[in-house]
């Protein structure tokens, strides 16, 4: 009798102890407003989500930084700083949505990406005026202009930008008998004149002296070159998708589909695609001779080749005329428990001291001018670029950029169409350029 | 409230001379309380599964298919009655119009179909393999736990740690295989280009882990048969093979049963596999060879949030397709292998119901 009893308690107890768990499990997530505060006195946590390498952080072998959390602890003894770093820009665009639709679990501070900044500017309720924390950072017209709303609200805090310079194998070139020195390639390129006519005429001469080597990476790598050059790729400014209409941005498209596809066909392109292990893998062997080089992706060549790899360099030229690629902001969303500290520092991040110190430490290259004009970005030399001087060389090319691409709602998931009908024939070569543009223009379709 | 008509019956059985009322109050509530707790508390020690369920199965389920009747944004929300647009060329709000735009898609057809593809080159050799491999841990070797242990051991690594390792292995240009293809002078294949090279490797990928899981469990089902069988089929003249075919086979019908269905249901919500192995660009990759329903769905809802698209809801739309599907596919599975299996177990049921018999 007695044993039964003491069982039955026991099962009880169990059941209670089960309820108990899931109670507690469910109550878990309203913990962030304990741990997060809001008086000055007590300890704040700023949880930070950046993707690929922002530079922010302590420095690795693999990605360089500036160590700036620990720095502004140290200024800061309340506050404490967790950073989560996504691979791609994609994979934390994905969780940054979610929770962004739910209304939580959103970081403090969520670095943006220039394609999706559209995504967030149709929603600026969402995220923290940052315009009174700002006061004492400057950035390009055009970098302020892309997270400003219409009625004037700053949304995102500019980080970096990204001009683009051409990046080549110096001992490649050297061997295919072709201009191998910075300079002599710029020239060969056209200087300021250079044209994509002249890097694929270069490019053909390269496969030919090599013995069918390639000339650049990846197909989409390059179109994201030559997308940045059109005012209205995809989307006009009125809010119409005409790709694969006549509008002039649509031709402009539709040519250098052409142009590149041809080229690519003719074994210019190593056929990698763009972030793939085989794309990594590629950077410390011969398999191409040139990639297109906005400041930031100098980290990823490091990265990939190995810091002691010689051989990369970089010329101060681009086809058809400058080019921006990427570069982000830091936005807060408004749903954060601790938005004023963590507009605070995402003010203090990209104000251009820390600019200075990030472009110093990687290579994210500033987008304010007081940090562009700082003696340690001017005069920066780079050792494992054969001790090119990148501050000077981004600070041309960044100069030469002219044109400030729009990029509406449906910009991403057409381009990123794009980019699968440049794969298509680039590096699965299932398709000619006819059938991949048809079934482009298709899936643009099935978007609407 | 049943127990109260119940009570009076109890009492009058009760011996009536002692007139303490108080005492038979505290005997009333007493039964009372002790019915109460036979009747109520299994159900309160088994609620915490079926509260958990509610909350994270039954709930999530309902609220998608109410999703899937809407114009869902991811981050903009709800903005009323779905609508099949360009496709259908209609405009008109109805409930079906996000199931009408996904039933358009050829990407979602495509996806089906390599969802299929994947699971039904993952799910055959897997059970296949497992059942062997079970057999062989079921015979007598020297250290057991070992190789028992050995075989589970695939399974306790992530699936994304797997598919990272396996996407690299299955790397076109630097990866091992084609490294080791090439030595030998054979053609490397080209693991993301073709539709079937790329199925297998992700097959690969899914056998890789669950073989180990399945075998564990139909070895489990092995040790249960009771071993005067395999004596009276020793008896009878049947070799080894014989045994495992007429006797063991039959005798693992329920355990089949369970691991079949099981591996159907993992096998057509395939994601984290895929997802891996093409681990740049779209998912499913530029030419969508191995874009299966669960990565169009994941893609389509929470990548495709461009402003003003209905993404949510044409997700929710998928999902809700997807689970009538493993539903479909598993009472297929069920009634095909009830079949198969009772056909070759006929004499095990003659046992059964002779058991019956001996029982009564």
């Amino acid at each position: 009798m007695g044993s039964i009893r003491t069982r039955r308690g026991l099962a009880a107890t169990a059941g209670i102890a089960a309820i108990a768990l899931t109670l507690t499990a469910c109550g878990g997530s309203g913990d962030n407003a304990a741990d997060g505060g809001n008086g000055s006195d007590d300890q704040v946590v700023i949880k930070v989500s950046t993707f690929n390498n922002f530079g922010f952080g302590a420095p690795t072998a693999q990605k360089p930084g500036a160590d700036l959390w620990k720095k502004y602890e140290a200024l800061h003894p309340n506050v404490k700083i967790e950073e989560t770093v996504a691979a791609k820009s994609d994979d934390a665009r994905a969780a940054f949505n979610t929770a962004i639709a739910t209304g939580s679990g959103a970081f403090d501070i969520q670095a943006v990406d220039v394609d999706w900044m559209p995504s967030i500017m149709a929603q600026p309720d969402k995220f923290v005026d940052l315009t009174d924390y700002v006061k004492d950072n400057d950035w390009l017209d055009w970098k302020t202009q892309g997270a400003t709303t219409d009625d004037g609200k700053l949304v995102g805090a500019g980080t970096d930008i990204g001009p683009e310079g051409i990046c080549f194998r110096s001992d490649l070139l050297a061997a295919a008998g072709l201009p191998s020195d910075r300079d002599a390639l710029k020239e060969a390129l056209g200087g300021a004149d250079a044209t994509w006519d002249k890097y694929f005429e270069l490019g053909a001469q390269y496969v030919q002296k090599s013995g069918g080597k390639a000339w650049f990476d990846s197909s989409a790598a390059v179109f994201q070159g030559m997308v940045n050059q059109i005012e209205e790729s995809h989307v006009s400014k009125d809010g119409e998708i005409i790709a694969g209409t006549d509008a002039k941005g649509a031709q402009q498209v539709k040519a250098d589909f052409d142009q590149l596809t041809a080229a690519a066909l003719a074994g210019q392109s190593a056929g990698l695609a763009q972030w793939s292990d085989d794309f990594n893998a590629a950077f410390n062997t011969d398999k191409f001779a040139t990639t297109l080089c906005p400041a930031w992706f100098i980290n990823n060549i490091k990265g990939n080749a190995g810091e002691d790899f010689k051989g990369w360099d970089i010329a101060d030229v681009f086809p058809g005329g400058g080019g921006n690629w990427g570069g982000s902001y830091l936005v807060v969303p408004e749903q954060s428990k601790v938005k004023e500290e963590a507009a605070k520092l995402a003010a203090w991040l990209s104000a251009p001291e820390q600019q200075v110190a990030v472009f110093s430490a990687a290579s994210n290259y500033p987008s304010s001018p007081t940090a562009q004009a700082d003696p340690a970005v001017a005069g920066k030399v780079d050792a494992f670029l054969n001790d090119a001087p990148v501050g000077e060389i981004f600070k041309n090319r960044a100069a030469a950029v002219t044109v400030t691409p729009f990029k509406g709602a449906q910009y991403f998931d057409i381009q990123t169409k794009l980019a699968d009908a440049l794969n298509r024939v680039d590096v699965t070569k299932t398709q000619t350029p006819a059938q991949s543009w048809d079934q482009w223009l298709q899936d643009v379709a099935g978007l609407q | 409230m049943t127990a109260s008509p119940v009570a009076p019956d109890k009492t009058t059985q009760s011996p009536p001379p002692p007139r303490d009322e108080a005492y038979e109050r505290k005997l009333l509530s007493r039964g009372r309380r002790g019915r109460f707790d036979v009747k109520v508390s299994p159900y309160l020690y088994i609620s915490p599964f079926f509260l958990l369920f509610l909350v994270t199965g039954l709930f999530p389920l309902i609220y998608t298919a109410w999703i899937a009747t809407r114009q869902w944004n991811t981050s903009t929300g709800d903005a009323g009655w779905a609508i099949c647009g360009k496709l259908c060329d209609s405009t008109d709000p109805s409930w079906l119009g996000n199931f009408q735009w996904v039933l358009h898609q050829p990407d979602f057809w495509l996806a089906l179909r390599n969802s299929f593809s994947i699971f039904l080159l993952s799910t055959i050799p897997q059970i296949i393999c497992a059942l062997i491999l079970a057999a062989i841990l079921d015979a007598n070797l020297k250290a057991k736990t070992f190789w028992r242990m050995g075989v589970l051991l695939p399974y306790v690594i992530a699936p994304s740690a797997a598919g990272i390792i396996f996407s690299q292995v299955f790397s076109d240009n630097f990866g091992v295989i084609n490294t080791i293809l090439d030595g030998i002078g054979l053609e490397p294949v080209q693991w993301h280009a073709s539709q079937l090279a790329s199925h297998v490797a992700i097959a690969t990928i899914v056998n890789f882990r669950w073989t180990g899981y399945n075998t564990l469990i139909l070895l489990a089902a092995m040790q249960a048969i009771p071993r005067d069988v395999f004596e009276a089929a020793v008896v009878d003249g049947a070799g080894r093979v014989r045994q495992f075919l007429s006797v063991t086979i039959p005798m693992l019908r329920p355990t089949l049963i369970f691991v079949i269905i099981t591996s159907t249901i993992g096998g057509l919500q395939i994601f984290d596999e895929p997802q891996m192995f093409g681990n740049t660009g779209t998912p499913g990759g530029p030419d969508k060879h191995y874009l299966t329903v669960s990565l169009y769905l994941w893609d389509l809802g929470f990548n495709r949030t461009t402003i003003g698209q209905p993404n949510l809801g044409r997700a929710a739309a998928v999902a809700w397709l997807l689970f009538i599907i493993v539903v479909v596919i598993a009472i297929l599975n069920f009634l095909i292998t009830r079949r198969i299996a009772s056909t070759s177990g006929a004499p095990t049921k003659k046992k059964k119901s002779a058991k019956k018999e001996l029982a009564r």
